[in-house]
């Protein structure tokens, strides 16, 4: 029969020593057979690393900035993110990110470059492919044009009044 | 000192220089293909006739293209330009002092297509108006008017 899991902060205390003789019994009797708690009890412990040893650095070298941000980037890597959070996650210490009103910002200015260019660069598709002049207008000529697609080369003929 | 002072600035420094960068390059690259929207042509101006057999050396290549169209028997090169044309910004030629003037001007470009309106002006006024599609490789040959013994041919090539 499972027992009801120990409240988190029963457990806080099992983990820092500090739980009663009784509490202890208890705890470990339970431990056996529930693996939740048996993980909340790795997390701590991966926690305590995580933390443990940048704030030894800390004190060796007193960058204390530097290192809570190493212990925040510690943490949050234990947590096994997706890959989408673990990118967030390395762009949060950025204050560009940090600062939300930059990611709608950042969004409009590609709309915009992205129209901007767009309509610079229209695709032509109003008439076919194969089509070299797309319109020609003479008023004293009577003109001919004559493509040949082997040889790329397209003429256009203007005959003048005496020829016709 | 020095590396102690790196050390702070670690990660967060390194990655607003990252984000920077990488907004500049996005707006460089985006403004440069805007700045380079233009092509170069070569616009040749050929004086066919049919008197004589002279060939222009120059003219080799673009023979062995205009005899398979024309009876012509001799052609003559009369102007040669390499010609710049941007987006939008007409580029001109002038023949006999002035009074016929040749535009071009770039007015599309799409990759591996350019389109180009080309204007003839006669004696102040307009003769011919065309737009035409260029793609690499292709020549856009336009005769017919008199001049002298022959008839005068422009010959158009984009390189690009």
């Amino acid at each position: 029969m499972k027992n009801h899991c120990p409240s988190p902060k029963l457990l806080e205390r099992y983990f820092d020593q500090e739980a009663s003789d009784e509490e202890r019994t208890l705890l470990e009797n339970h431990l056996i057979h529930c693996l939740s708690c048996h993980e909340r009890l790795k997390l701590m412990g991966i926690l305590r690393e995580a933390i443990k040893k940048p704030v030894e650095e800390a004190m060796e070298k007193e960058t204390f900035p530097w290192v809570w941000e190493k212990i925040e980037m510690g943490i949050k890597r234990e947590q096994k993110a997706s890959w989408w959070e673990s990118f967030r996650l390395w762009l949060e210490p950025t204050p560009l990110f940090r600062k939300k009103v930059w990611i709608p910002a950042l969004a409009t200015l590609m709309v915009l470059l992205l129209i901007t260019v767009s309509v610079l660069f229209k695709k032509i598709t109003s008439y076919s492919e194969g089509t070299v002049v797309k319109y020609l207008e003479s008023p004293i000529y009577d003109v001919m044009v004559y493509q040949l697609e082997k040889q790329k080369v397209t003429i256009i003929w203007l005959f003048e009044e005496s020829e016709s | 000192m020095a590396i102690r002072r790196i050390r702070k600035l670690n990660p967060s420094f390194l990655r607003q220089i990252f984000f920077i960068l990488i907004s500049i390059s996005i707006l460089f690259l985006s403004l440069s293909s805007i700045t380079y929207a233009q092509i170069q042509t070569r616009l040749r101006v050929v004086r066919a006739s049919s008197i004589g057999h002279e060939i222009d050396p120059s003219l080799k290549e673009l023979h062995k293209e205009l005899k398979t169209f024309f009876s012509f028997t001799s052609y003559r090169l009369l102007r040669e330009e390499n010609l710049t044309l941007s987006l939008n910004k007409p580029v001109s030629i002038t023949a006999r002092e002035g009074r016929i003037i040749w535009e071009a001007t770039l007015v599309g470009l799409h990759r591996g297509l350019a389109e180009v309106r080309i204007r003839v002006v006669s004696e102040g006024r307009e003769t011919f108006n065309t737009q035409v599609r260029l793609t690499p490789g292709r020549t856009i040959l336009v005769g017919g008017p008199r001049i002298r013994d022959g008839v005068i041919i422009y010959a158009l090539f984009a390189k690009f």
